[in-house]
């Protein structure tokens, strides 16, 4: 910008060097031609032309008198007659030579009468040339001849005189145009000039406001430099101080007039960054990069004039100006920031120190309460299978109870601590919504109905159950919320929904939402309902209450997940929690038919239990041998080895960590070794529910995990799901002790109006099964899938059994199928009917 | 050191030819015909000269073209400013006159040297009344411009006869 200004300028001074040269040179051209033509005026090369040709006809007519006057014989007389024609010849002769008349002989009148002049010459110089007689006899020839002559002379003298008139003529006025010419170049330069006077004065203003602005700016920048907080060095390119403010002064404790010129880097850089100082100096003289120079705000230490070194913040900035290149650094002493974050940071630390200390405190000290807790929950569970009185029942029943909650608290904090340390890793695997949800509604029904509550689900608006979630997250945050509403809600209803918003062919956030007719949240609750270690402040029964932890938890999972929680209430009107999850849509997955999970007949069973530690080895091996089967117990994998080599097991159940040889080593080692128990199934045995550990040990061959505590329901399903023949069970549709437990339970008359309630909801399906055209299977298999969850409240096993069939068959989308398993829907309902 | 004694070489050779010239006039008349007659203001009135009287002063050529005649002329006569010497005339004017009474004015400071001479031979030849002789008032036009303006033509007086010295 700069430079091209600069350019300007001087392309339009040459350009008016170069008009002024021109018109100079144009001056110059015509006043040599206006001095030629004055030279040519002045100087008569043609001599006085029209004076000589005139004097040619005075000579002539002179001769003429000469001839008239002589007296004849009179020999002066003749000698003038001679003298007379001689200086006439001479005249006609110069005429002829002299290049100055050469030109009139173009002019045919001029030249003709010269030639007959020239004749009368030429006759007449014989007889001026002889003796006096002869001439004194030719002199009336000659006088003859010269009155013919006079008229050629005449012409002579006349003929040029237009030429010549002429020309004078021209040259006048070629002079003329050439003073016009000259004139007008003197007007064109005086413009030219007058032009250049004027730009010169408006540069020299334009310079002179420049001047006058640039000092101001000059002196402004200087007043911005010298009050600035911040310290301001000015260096040039050597390094050398030109400006050191008084913030600067501060800082560095260097008074501006002792380092002004100095060298910069040996007063305020530190002695070991001097090498890398003088080397970034020389590498930017060299063009190459800059470091520091442009590159923002830089944090480097800085050294007092005392020697201390002090973090300082700074910005550098270099700029081009006539001395060279300038470099402008601000500068910041951050000595007390830096200090603050430093404290800052150290606090942080130790604050984060501190609690993750506490969360592997509290982990560890939950493992330690859990394992001895086990043992004593399993040897309770022993002691009730022993011969009891009443009341000793009763305390056994109340320490079950106390055991049970210690555990779920355990369990909590355990939960907690584990996503606080950062152990929560999410699954994503295909799962159908509508059988989850009502295996929740299902678990929890008995709960609800003794509370004399309803509790159901629906989709709100169109369905979408097939999606990639973590089922194990999701059924906890589910579980915790509907138990949380059963618990809280008496005489009431308990409904979940299911929603979709924003939905895409890939994603949808998905809204599931549990309301309740409970008790409703107190506003000063709701907003720290999902804190750690909140209760409700009022708890109508010992059932009601517990750590606290649950929702915090619920959150953790949620936001796990990806998710929002949110929760609407009014005290003694109901809550409504919202789990809000972006969830991805999946296809349908085919499983494998589920096997009945009723309590079935199974065959004695051969097992073996792989368990260092006593108690819970006693635990298993007491249930196992209540139900049947015989045992046997290895303390480490590597023994578990060597008996899978000797003996035939029916089921190995496989701790994971023990001495020697963990369990996962030993699995890996019977399945590929042709021991006769390769193909044995194997069940882990492990307190670690982690879904990712729980997948590693299934890729090690074993079939199923379980986790400790052991349940006895637990251990049986295993069984039955891994290793049991099915048979078809024996007798009532209606399995009697169930229904008589709930009948027991809820009381004959709450025990009848779910009945019907559940019979009402049965016919219409039936129903409804009659006009459906099948073109919704996702929907009929939901549909069956609820009502099977009540029939199993019921007992209602062989129509439940049937249900599934359906819902199965629906879910796989085979028409064909579920036209069969419908076909045996009304037989068995016809019984079960019979049998409520 | 050559430049600075110069004028007074030609002071010097100058007052030799004086000497010489006064003691010819005074001992010389013409002989043959009267060429040139000199009037006014001079020393010895009238002064008159033959060719032979002109001659015998010192001879001056002029190489020159005129715009009387065609090509390169050389003319030999004496010059004016010697002449002038040997009259002893140092100022005022000449009216130079032709044998036709044609008369113009040459002033005395024309006479310088390698100023104008009074030819009497053209190319080696003595010139008739019809050759614009005997005498012809001719500067040298090639050395100079000076010599070629209208002033110095209308000079250039040929058949020149008298010549009065007037102040």
């Amino acid at each position: 910008m700069k430079t091209s200004r600069h350019t300007g300028q001087w392309i339009r001074r040459a350009y008016i060097v170069l008009a002024v040269l021109a018109f100079l040179s144009g001056i110059l051209f015509l006043a040599v031609s206006v001095v030629q033509d004055l030279r040519r005026l002045e100087s008569a090369r043609s001599d006085n032309v029209q004076w000589t040709l005139s004097q040619s006809e005075v000579e002539f007519l002179e001769f003429s008198k000469q001839l008239n006057a002589t007296e004849p014989g009179s020999a002066a007389d003749l000698a003038m007659v001679r003298q007379r024609f001689d200086v006439f010849y001479s005249r006609i002769a110069t005429l002829e030579t002299a290049s100055v008349y050469r030109t009139l002989l173009g002019n045919e009148d001029y030249s003709q009468a010269l030639a007959s002049v020239r004749r009368f010459l030429d006759t007449t110089v014989p007889f001026i040339d002889a003796d006096d007689p002869a001439l004194n006899a030719a002199l009336p020839t000659i006088l003859e001849n010269t009155d013919l002559t006079r008229a050629a002379v005449r012409r002579l003298a006349n003929s040029s005189l237009n030429s010549f008139a002429a020309s004078a003529d021209q040259r006048r006025s070629e002079f003329a145009q050439t003073l016009v010419k000259l004139a007008v170049a003197v007007i064109l330069l005086f413009l030219a000039l007058g032009l250049t006077v004027y730009n010169l004065r408006r540069l020299n203003k334009q310079k002179t406001r420049q001047q006058k602005a640039t000092a101001e700016t000059a002196a402004r920048m200087d007043t911005i430099i010298q009050t600035s907080l911040d310290g301001v060095i000015v260096a040039n390119e050597e390094g050398r101080i030109l400006a050191f403010n008084a913030a600067a002064e501060n800082i560095f404790g260097h008074a501006a007039k002792d380092v002004i010129g100095k060298s910069l880097g040996p007063l305020i850089v530190p002695d070991h960054m001097i090498e890398a100082h003088d080397a970034g100096m020389a590498r930017m003289k060299a063009g190459g990069e800059k470091r520091v120079v442009g590159q923002g705000r830089v944090q480097l230490e800085a050294k007092h004039s005392n020697g201390n070194l002090f973090p300082v913040e700074l910005a550098i900035q270099s700029a081009e100006t006539e001395q060279g290149k300038i470099f402008i650094a601000f500068l910041r002493d951050i000595s007390m920031r830096v200090a603050a974050e430093k404290a800052l940071i150290e606090a942080r630390d130790q604050a984060l120190a501190a609690d993750r200390l506490k969360s592997e405190f509290l982990t560890i000290m939950s493992h330690e309460i859990r394992t001895p807790l086990n043992g004593l929950l399993g040897n309770l569970s022993l002691l009730q299978d022993t011969k009891l009185n009443a009341q000793q029942l009763r305390y056994i029943n109340n320490m079950e109870t106390s055991g049970d909650l210690l555990r779920q608290h355990v369990t909590d904090v355990l939960d907690l601590s584990r996503y606080d340390v950062g152990h929560s890793e999410m699954r994503e695997v295909p799962m159908n919504l509508a059988p989850f949800v009502q295996s929740i509604v299902d678990s929890q029904s008995g709960m609800a109905a003794k509370n004399n509550t309803t509790i159901e689900w629906d989709w709100l608006g169109s369905p979408h159950n097939w999606v990639l979630c973590d089922p194990d997250a999701l059924q906890h945050v589910l579980m915790n919320l509907v138990g949380n509403a059963v618990k809280f809600t008496r005489d009431g209803s308990v409904s979940i929904t299911l929603e979709t918003e924003n939905a895409t062919d890939e994603q949808a956030d998905f809204i599931f939402s549990v309301g309740d007719t409970g008790m409703g949240i107190a506003d000063e609750l709701k907003a720290r309902i999902f804190d750690d270690f909140v209760t409700g402040s009022v708890a109508y029964d010992r059932n009601v209450g517990g750590t606290g932890l649950g929702l915090g938890i619920v959150r953790r999972s949620v936001s796990a997940m990806g998710g929002q929680i949110s929760v609407e209430s009014k005290p003694q009107a109901g809550s409504t929690f919202e789990v809000r999850l972006r969830l991805k849509k999946t296809d349908p997955v085919v499983h494998e038919r589920p096997k009945p999970k009723a309590p079935l007949a199974v065959a004695s069973l051969r097992v073996l239990i792989v368990e260092d530690n006593e108690i819970n080895c006693a635990v298993a091996r007491e249930m196992l041998r209540s139900q049947g089967h015989t045992t046997a117990e290895v303390h480490d994998g590597a023994a578990a080895v060597a008996s899978a080599q000797d003996q035939v097991f029916d089921l190995i159940l496989m701790d994971i960590s023990m001495p020697v040889m963990d369990g996962r080593s030993a699995t890996r080692k019977i399945r590929n070794g042709n021991g006769p128990n390769a193909r044995t199934p194997i069940v882990a045995l492990t307190a670690n529910a982690m879904a990712k550990e729980q997948a590693a040990f299934l890729a090690d061959g074993m079939n199923g995990v379980l986790v400790k505590p052991l349940s006895r329901t637990a251990l049986q399903d295993v069984i039955q799901d891994l290793v049991a023949d099915v048979e078809a069970p024996e007798g009532n549709a209606v399995e009697n002790a169930h229904q008589n437990e709930m009948r027991e339970v809820l009381g004959a008359t709450a025990y009848g109006k779910l009945r019907d309630g559940f019979i009402s909801e049965v016919e219409k399906l039936h129903s409804w099964l009659r006009i459906d055209d099948l073109r919704d299977l996702p929907d009929l298999a939901a549909r069956c899938h609820k009502i099977a969850g009540s029939a199993a409240v019921f007992g209602a096993a062989h129509y439940r059994e049937a249900l599934i069939a359906v819902e199965n068959a629906a879910n796989s989308g085979q028409v064909e199928s579920v036209k069969s398993t419908l076909g045996a829907l009304e037989p068995v309902w016809t019984e079960t009917k019979a049998n409520l | 050191m050559l430049s600075f004694l110069r004028p007074f070489a030609i002071l010097a050779s100058v007052s030799i030819l004086l000497a010489s010239n006064a003691s010819a006039q005074s001992t010389t008349s013409p002989t043959g015909d009267a060429v040139l007659i000199v009037t006014g203001a001079v020393d010895q009135t009238p002064t008159v000269f033959d060719l032979e009287m002109l001659m015998a002063l010192d001879a001056t050529v002029i190489e020159t073209t005129t715009i009387w005649t065609e090509g390169d002329q050389v003319f030999q006569g004496v010059a004016l400013n010697v002449l002038l010497d040997a009259l002893g005339v140092t100022e005022g004017t000449l009216l130079a006159k032709a044998i036709n009474d044609y008369t113009v004015e040459i002033p005395v400071s024309d006479a310088v040297p390698g100023g104008p001479i009074i030819a009497y031979k053209l190319n080696d030849a003595t010139m008739s009344v019809r050759d614009k002789g005997p005498l012809w008032v001719v500067y040298p036009y090639d050395s100079s411009p000076e010599y070629r303006s209208e002033v110095i033509y209308s000079r250039s007086i040929w058949q020149l006869d008298r010549i009065e010295v007037v102040e």
